[in-house]
């Protein structure tokens, strides 16, 4: 029985620190990201499983995170006002041109990062961005201005 | 795509159905207690009846005297120790003795109104898999007083 509640209770934890740890780590996975989120997993594991060596204990434990996956899913997908809680909503940080610092800031997000994110999509500068917007998934995408 | 689907959806419903039952404590490590009343003493066994490999769990024992008993003697059916770890038993035991295969652990007299409760805490093996008898018999030396039946099964 416990280890279907522990594992329940490790999946609405992984939803609170993926929230609270934001979308920028969750994307960029840097070196000390990775790593960070490595020993997490680990850390879960053990939380969750404890002493289970048992094939029964993984179907159990997995199958708990499977069907609360699905089950999440279903409710981002059929409750509007529930998205807000499991995922973030996109977020503008530059409009025609000017950097929304109140939104950088909120994503712990420097002009640079924002600027090298627009130079791997070939706009050189954020004065030729129409909209810049943090996507859900952590990405940022580039709307450039209409040339001519 | 039609069949992809109920494939989907049955392979979800199976794992419900498990997490469920493990819910309800049909996949291990929940206690069961058994009672056994003799005319000298009345016994209990609360431990897990159904287990997974790896887990720790404990068994209790509780003697409850009636009339004096001289040599109170706890013996486990094999299913007790097979595979599994003994990390303790609190109070250990004055005597511990092998019984037609069984484990047979003595105690200090005791007398009527007295009780005794014995703790074992095990673990068990990964590889210990399969259902076994672990019957529990209360003896005065060599005289049964009561005894109860169970088995444990250990899943994979």
């Amino acid at each position: 029985m416990d280890i279907v509640l522990r594992a329940f209770f490790a999946f609405v934890f992984v939803i609170l620190v993926t929230r609270v740890i934001g979308r920028r780590e969750l994307s960029s996975l840097e070196p000390f990201d990775l790593i960070l989120l490595i020993v997490l997993g680990d850390l879960i594991q053990q939380g969750v499983t404890q002493s289970d060596y048992s094939f029964t204990g993984l179907v159990l434990a997995g199958g708990t995170f499977a069907l609360l996956s699905v089950g999440v899913s279903y409710l981002v997908f059929r409750f509007r006002r529930v998205r807000p809680l499991f995922e973030p909503e996109p977020l503008i940080l530059v409009e025609d041109g000017k950097l929304i610092e109140r939104n950088l800031r909120r994503e712990r997000l420097t002009v640079e990062e924002v600027a090298a994110a627009a130079r791997l999509q070939q706009i050189p500068s954020l004065a030729e961005v129409r909209w810049a917007v943090l996507e859900t998934g952590g990405k940022i995408s580039f709307i450039p201005r209409s040339r001519g | 795509m039609r069949a992809e689907l109920l494939a989907r959806w049955t392979v979800l419903g199976l794992i419900a159905a498990l997490a469920v039952a493990a819910l309800l404590g049909l996949v291990g490590q929940s206690p069961r207690g058994t009672v056994a009343v003799g005319d000298a003493a009345e016994l209990e066994v609360s431990a897990p009846t159904r287990l997974r490999g790896g887990v720790f769990f404990q068994a209790r024992f509780t003697v409850d005297a009636r009339a004096p008993v001289e040599r109170p003697t706890l013996v486990l059916d094999p299913g007790w120790l097979e595979s599994m770890h003994i990390n303790t038993i609190e109070p250990a035991p004055t005597e511990e003795a092998s019984r037609d295969g069984d484990l047979a652990l003595t105690f200090s007299p005791l007398e009527p109104g007295d009780r005794l409760v014995v703790y074992m805490q095990f673990q068990v093996n990964p590889t210990n898999v399969g259902r076994r008898s672990a019957d529990v018999g209360l003896y005065d030396g060599e005289t049964l007083i009561t005894s109860v039946e169970r088995t444990v099964t250990v899943f994979p």
